[in-house]
């Protein structure tokens, strides 16, 4: 009787491993489908990788050259300004010479040339607002390099994570590599206003003049004053 | 005598439109860079009006205005701030500050003369 049992137990286990190989039968083919998308995928991957390297090299590139671009912007708009600025010495000087001509007989002419000195003035002036379009890009730009600053920390751990560092040393942002020229901008990190604008509209200035008023309790009229000119 | 005024801007070109804008019309200017620099130089020169930026690297244009209104010497000095900040919040924050003007960049120079010559003259 026992050993009839036993014979049971053994059919019983014998079914058991059957049942083992016919789903092993069926388990193989995906695991074989697992392999084959992982060695699909490793050289992928690794083309990522390549790729994120190949990017972070070149994010500080970028980021010199945006600070060249501002670099170039200010000279320029610096040269400019110091034109504007003995244009307007010459002006004054023109000016004061048109005065000591004045008498009965020209006085007429005298007063059509104060009239254009007077215009040549107000649209320096206008020139000079419009220049401000650099200070404005500039803090855009510096905002952008900040962004960028960012993705390149992001990349660089993110390669760390990869394991890829031992292989090629990860470009890391030095900012001793920036030229003097552009140091002015490599280092103004958090001075800028992202959200700065080459707004001409009076609208910003209005509120703040209200809000002033609200304070100081200036009077409107001679804001008005100065805009009646 | 010329009227001194201290702009501090991180900016060169700022500095340089409000210096072309007041030394044709007769004031000294002597510029910064930043809040601390402008601290250094409000004690040694004889300053008559500052005109400072808020974004400004070290110290910057909230806090120095906060420093120059708790000094007993300069307390009365007049400020104009000069920025591109323009909410709500920060304009409140420098009036709260201590600041006697605030001009939004790009800034009219005719309206910066003005403001000038209402603390100079």
């Amino acid at each position: 009787m026992e050993s009839k049992n036993n014979m049971e137990n053994v059919f019983s286990k014998l079914g058991d491993l059957k049942q083992f190989f016919v789903f092993g039968q069926k388990i193989v083919p995906v695991i074989q489908k697992i392999i084959d998308f992982m060695s699909d995928v490793v050289p992928l991957l690794e083309n990522v990788n390549n790729s994120i390297q190949d990017s972070t090299s070149k994010i500080p590139k970028a980021s010199t050259q945006i600070n060249s671009v501002t670099s170039a912007n200010e000279i320029a708009t610096s040269e400019i300004l110091d034109i504007i600025d003995a244009m307007f010495l010459d002006l004054s000087t023109i000016k004061t010479g048109l005065q000591e001509l004045k008498n009965d007989e020209n006085s007429e002419k005298i007063k059509s040339l104060n009239e254009v000195v007077e215009k040549i003035e107000m649209d320096s002036s206008r020139i000079t607002i419009s220049l401000q379009v650099q200070d404005i890009t500039a803090q855009q730009l510096a905002s952008v390099n900040h962004l960028i600053d960012s993705v390149q920390n992001k990349l660089s751990s993110l390669l760390c994570d990869l394991g890829k560092q031992q292989d090629r040393p990860i470009p890391v942002f030095d900012p001793n590599s920036v030229s003097e020229q552009d140091s002015d901008f490599a280092f103004s990190d958090g001075t800028f206003n992202e959200n700065a604008r080459y707004d001409r509209t009076t609208e910003k200035q209005d509120l703040v003049d209200s809000l002033v008023l609200e304070n100081t309790k200036t009077s409107q009229e001679e804001i008005d004053k100065l805009f009646a000119k | 005598m010329k009227r001194v005024i201290l702009v501090a801007d991180d900016s060169p070109t700022i500095r340089k439109f409000v210096s072309v804008a007041l030394t044709v019309k007769g004031y000294d200017i002597i510029s910064c860079s930043d809040g601390m620099e402008a601290l250094e130089k409000l004690p040694n020169n004889k300053i008559d009006l500052l005109i400072t930026d808020l974004n400004m690297p070290n110290v910057d244009g909230f806090e120095l205005i906060n420093i120059v209104r708790n000094n007993s010497d300069l307390k009365e000095l007049p400020i104009i701030v000069l920025s591109s900040l323009g909410s709500n919040d920060d304009i409140q924050r420098g009036l709260e500050c201590g600041a006697n003007s605030y001009l939004i960049k790009p800034f009219d120079p005719k309206r910066v003369l003005y403001e000038v010559s209402k603390y100079l003259n």
